[in-house]
C-alpha cells in the first residue's frame, strides 16, 4: 500500500482539440464544442447542438493501416491512447517486454454499432448481420481493439459507470499499482456522438433546451442552466508506479494521492441522500490522500448544467471546500459532456492547468445559481498556485468519484 | 492487504433454479436449462434453442424501484441480490448503507431497451422512443438499481469485460473490502437473453442446434443464456463477529489480455496462463493443490480445445488428476453472468465438497482429454477451486476460491 502511482503521460481528442495544451487554450479562450451535429440528423432534436469532432480520421495519429475492424469509439481510443503512450515514451519495445494494462471508462461504448447490427438483423434477415461488427457489440470492445492495437498485454478492464467512468477508472487503476498488481498501465475513457445516445438524452428531457419554450443553457452553475450538452471524446493517461517512473528516467507530471466514490442511492429524488453520498466520495478522497480539505487549492468540477446534478455537486462541495477562494473549474462549460470520457478529461486539463498555474474560467456563466452564488468568481480566468487539487465525477444517476492529486513538479 | 476476504451468502437467478438451493441441487443432479427461445421469434434462424430463465418473476425483489423501468438484466440482479442476503443472514434494513456496495459485470447490460429502441426506428415510429431508455438502456444502471432496491451508499461499479465481466467484479469487491473501503460487498454479473447476441453468435455458426457438449468430440458450439449471481463478500473478522456461515474465501486473482485476437483465444493460451499463475501466485498455492477447475467451457471446437492446452501449460502432469467441468452444458453461457455463477460454484463445491458435471459428454475428444467430470456429479474434498474466464477482447480472469479452515 505504499506504492506511490504517478501521472507520466497524458493524451486527448476532444471538439476543441487534440493535445492537453491546445484544449487548455481554446477552454481560456472561452471558445465552445458545441455546434451543429453532421453526424446524423439531429430533425428529431429540434437541430439540437452537440460537441462533436469534426472529420475525425485516426491515421494521423496511427498511420495507415486497416481501420475497418475499429468502430469510432474503438479508433477514438486507440489514437487517444497512442498519443499517451507517445507522451510517456512507452514504445512498442518496451511493451513487449513489460506487461502494461488498460483501463477504459465508458457510458455506452460503441452503442452506435450495436443498433446498426441490430437494425441490420431486422431489415435484411438475422442471418446478414456483420460478424465484424459484432465483435464491437460487447461494451469493452474498445479495451480489447486498442490492447491488439499497441499490444498492451496486462489487465485489462472496461469500467462503465455512466458520467463517472473514467474517473472510475482512474481510482481502479491505481489501485492496481498501489497493491502491486501492475507497474503501469493506460487509464482513461472515451464516448462517442451518436444519434442513439443523444436521441434517448433528449427523449428523457435531460439536453439542454429540450424543454419546449426554453432556449438552451448548458452552463454549469448558470442561474438558467435546463440540462447539459452532450459531446465526444478520449482522454487518458499513464499511470505508473512512483520507483517505476523514476527507474527508468522518466519525468512525472502529478501523483494520484487517493480517491473516494459512493452512490447516491435516491438516484437524485432526495436531495439529503445525493449531497451525502457525493459529499462522503470527497471527503474519503480527502482522507485517502491524507489531506484536510484546506489544502485543496482547485476543483474541477463534473457540473453540466443539469438543473439537480449541478445543485446536488455545489452543495457537496461547499460542504467540504471554500468555494469562496478556492478556484473551481468546469470544463464542460466549453466541451460539452462527453460522458464517460469527461471525468479523465477533466483530470488531463487539471495537470495543464497545474503546469500553467491556471484557472480556466467558466466564461459562458451570466449569473451564478443564488445557492451557490460564489461560483460566479470562477467566470474569468484565474491564476492560482497548484499543489493539491481536487477531481470530481458525478454520473446522471448518481455514481460519485473524487480524485486527489498533486503537483510535482517540483521533485 | 492482509484482509482475508469470504463469501457468507450466495444468489441465483438461473434456467435451472432460482436461490442457492434449488440450483445446487439442479446442477449436481446434471439438469439441462436448454429449451425452445421463446422470447423473440427465431423462425429466420438455423437454430433455435437457448438458455432462457422461463417464469421468473420480479415481483417479490423489486419492491422499492419502479419495476416498470428497468430491464431484465436488472431484475434479475435485484432478485440474485436479495436472495444473496437471505442466503447470508442480513436483512436489507440492517445494513450499514453508507459502508455497502456494488460491483457487477455483464456483457450487453441491458441490450433489449436497445432492441427497443431499434424496433421503433425499422417501424419509421423514431418519436416513440421511450422517455427511459436512457435510465434503463446503459449497464450501469443494473449495478444502481441493486444500489437503489436496496438503499447501498458504498461504491458502485459496473465492470463489463463481456464473458469474464462476473471474475472481474468479484474481484474488485475484494479490493475494496481489502483496502478498508466497504464492510460488505454485493458482487457479480447479470446478463438477458438478447436477439442481438444470439444474431451474433448464430451468424459466427457458433450456437450448438441442440445441446451444449463442451469439450466432447462432436461438440457443435456453444448456446446463448442469461441470468444473474450475486455474492455476499464480508471480511473475515467481520463475518465470523456476526456468526455468517462462510462458504469460502477469496484466496486470489488473476487478469490478463491476449492482445491477439478479439473473438478467439491466444493460440497457445498465453493470456490464459498469466492469468491462472496470477491467480496461483497471489492465492500462495500451486497447480498440484487445486482440486477442481471451473471451466470457461463453452462448447465450441476453439474455446475447449484452447482452454484445455493453457491449463496443461500450467498444471503439467496435474493436469491429468484435477477434475475441470463446465456448468454450461446445462446453463448455457450466460455471458456476464457466467463467471459469476462459477464463482459461486466453487464456493458451493468448496463447502459441501461435492463437483457439479460436464453433462452431454458422450465422446472423448483426443484433443481435449482432461477429466471433465463427465455426466455425473462427484462427491470429492475441494479445498482449492479454480474457476476460470475468458471473454470477447481476449480478456481472461482466473479466480481462487479456498475452503474457509479458520
Amino acid at each position: 500500500m505504499n506504492r506511490r502511482v504517478v501521472v507520466t503521460g497524458a493524451g486527448i481528442i476532444s471538439p476543441l482539440g487534440d493535445s492537453p495544451q491546445a484544449v487548455f487554450s481554446s477552454i481560456c479562450e472561452g471558445r465552445s464544442a458545441l455546434g451543429d451535429v453532421t453526424l446524423f440528423s439531429t430533425d428529431l432534436m429540434d437541430g439540437a447542438q452537440a460537441g462533436e469532432i469534426k472529420d475525425f480520421l485516426p491515421q494521423p495519429y496511427l498511420g495507415k493501416k486497416n481501420f475497418r475492424p475499429l468502430d469510432r469509439t474503438g479508433r477514438l481510443t486507440a489514437a487517444a491512447v497512442q498519443m499517451t503512450l507517445d507522451n510517456s515514451g512507452w514504445t512498442v519495445e518496451m511493451r513487449e517486454e513489460n506487461l502494461v494494462g488498460l483501463i477504459l471508462g465508458t457510458m455506452f461504448g460503441g452503442l452506435h454499432t450495436i443498433a446498426e447490427f441490430d437494425r441490420l438483423g431486422l431489415t435484411a434477415g438475422p442471418k446478414f448481420v456483420k460478424p465484424l461488427d459484432f465483435a464491437n457489440t460487447v461494451i469493452n470492445a474498445a479495451s480489447g481493439q486498442t490492447a491488439i492495437w499497441h499490444t498492451l498485454r496486462g489487465v485489462n478492464s472496461t469500467i462503465s459507470t455512466g458520467g463517472s467512468a473514467s474517473l472510475q477508472a482512474l481510482a481502479y487503476g491505481m489501485d492496481l499499482i498501489r497493491s502491486g498488481r501492475s507497474d503501469v498501465l493506460v487509464s482513461g475513457g472515451t464516448d462517442e456522438l451518436c444519434f442513439e445516445s443523444m436521441y434517448g438524452f433528449y427523449r428523457a428531457g435531460m439536453l439542454a433546451g429540450s424543454i419546449s419554450g426554453q432556449s438552451a443553457c448548458s452552463t454549469p452553475f448558470d442561474i438558467q442552466r435546463n440540462g447539459f450538452a452532450t459531446s465526444e471524446g478520449a482522454a487518458f493517461t499513464l499511470l505508473e508506479d512512483h520507483q517505476f517512473a523514476v527507474d527508468r528516467g522518466v519525468s512525472t507530471q502529478a501523483e494520484i494521492l487517493g480517491y473516494g466514490s459512493g452512490y447516491d442511492y435516491s438516484q437524485g429524488k432526495d436531495e439529503n441522500i445525493a449531497v451525502k453520498a457525493r459529499a462522503q466520495a470527497i471527503q474519503v478522497a480527502l482522507n485517502d490522500a491524507r489531506l484536510t480539505a484546506d489544502q485543496i487549492d482547485i476543483v474541477s468540477a463534473s457540473a453540466n448544467g443539469s438543473k439537480l446534478n449541478d445543485r446536488y455537486e455545489a452543495m457537496a462541495l461547499l460542504r467540504c471546500i471554500d468555494l469562496e477562494n478556492v478556484p473551481v473549474m468546469a470544463v464542460k462549460s466549453s466541451l460539452g459532456d462527453s460522458l464517460g470520457a469527461s471525468g479523465a478529461m477533466q483530470v488531463v486539463l487539471l495537470i495543464e492547468a497545474m503546469k500553467q498555474s491556471l484557472s480556466p474560467g467558466i466564461q459562458t456563466m451570466s449569473k451564478a445559481d443564488p445557492d451557490f452564488s460564489m461560483l460566479e468568481n470562477n467566470i474569468q480566468n484565474r491564476p492560482v498556485e497548484i499543489r493539491y487539487a481536487l477531481a470530481n465525477a458525478v454520473s446522471a444517476d448518481g455514481n460519485c468519484c473524487a480524485v486527489v492529486l498533486k503537483n510535482i513538479s517540483d521533485e | 492487504m492482509d484482509t482475508r476476504v469470504v463469501i457468507t451468502g450466495i444468489g441465483l437467478v438461473t434456467s435451472i433454479g432460482i436461490g442457492r438451493e434449488m440450483f445446487w441441487e439442479n446442477v449436481l443432479s446434471g439438469k439441462s436449462g436448454i429449451s425452445e427461445v421463446e422470447s423473440f421469434d427465431t423462425s429466420a434462424y438455423s437454430v433455435h434453442k437457448g438458455g432462457e430463465v422461463k417464469g421468473f418473476s420480479h415481483g417479490p425483489f423489486v419492491k422499492n424501484i419502479d419495476s416498470g423501468h428497468i430491464g431484465r438484466a436488472s431484475q434479475f440482479a435485484i432478485a440474485a441480490a436479495r436472495l444473496a442476503l437471505e442466503d447470508a443472514g442480513v436483512a436489507p434494513d440492517d445494513i450499514n448503507r453508507e459502508a455497502t456496495g456494488v460491483s457487477m459485470g455483464t456483457t450487453s447490460g441491458e441490450p433489449n431497451q436497445i432492441e427497443l429502441f431499434d424496433d421503433c426506428c425499422v417501424a419509421d415510429e423514431t418519436n416513440q422512443v421511450s422517455p427511459y431508455f436512457i435510465s434503463s438502456y446503459p449497464c450501469h444502471y443494473i449495478a444502481g438499481h441493486v444500489a437503489a432496491e436496496l438503499s447501498l451508499m458504498g461504491s458502485n461499479m459496473m465492470i463489463p469485460t463481456a464473458c469474464a465481466a462476473g471474475s472481474f467484479a468479484i474481484s474488485h469487491a475484494c479490493d475494496i473490502l481489502r483496502n478498508g473501503r466497504a464492510q460488505m460487498m454485493l458482487a457479480g454479473g447479470a446478463d438477458s437473453f438478447s436477439r442481438i447476441t444470439y444474431s451474433g453468435f448464430a451468424r459466427l455458426l457458433a450456437i450448438a442446434p441442440d445441446k451444449c457438449q463442451p469439450f466432447d468430440k462432436n461438440r457443435k458450439g456453444m448456446m446463448p443464456g442469461e441470468g444473474s449471481s450475486m455474492v455476499v463478500l464480508e471480511p473475515l473478522d467481520l463475518a465470523l463477529e456476526r456468526g455468517a456461515t462462510i462458504y469460502a474465501e477469496v484466496a486470489g486473482y488473476g487478469l490478463s489480455c491476449d492482445a491477439f485476437h478479439m473473438t478467439g483465444g491466444h493460440p497457445k493460451g498465453d493470456g490464459a496462463v498469466r492469468a491462472m499463475e496470477q491467480a496461483l501466485a497471489e492465492s500462495g498455492t500451486s497447480p498440484d493443490d487445486i482440486d477442481y477447475i471451473s471451466a470457461h467451457g463453452t462448447g465450441t471446437k476453439s474455446n475447449d480445445f484452447h482452454e484445455t492446452v493453457s491449463v496443461k501449460r500450467v498444471f503439467n502432469k496435474a493436469a491429468y488428476d484435477t477434475p475441470i467441468s463446465s456448468i454450461k452444458s446445462m446453463l448455457g453461457h450466460t455471458m456476464g453472468a457466467a463467471s459469476a455463477i462459477e464463482a459461486a460454484v466453487c464456493s458451493l463445491a468448496v463447502y459441501y465438497g461435492q463437483i457439479p458435471p460436464t453433462i452431454n459428454y458422450e465422446e472423448p475428444d483426443p484433443d481435449c482429454d482432461l477429466d471433465y467430470v463427465p455426466n455425473e456429479s462427484r462427491q470429492q474434498k475441494v479445498r482449492l477451486a479454480m474457476s476460470n474466464a475468458y471473454a470477447f477482447g481476449g480478456t481472461n480472469a482466473s479466480l481462487i476460491l479456498k475452503a474457509y479452515e479458520g
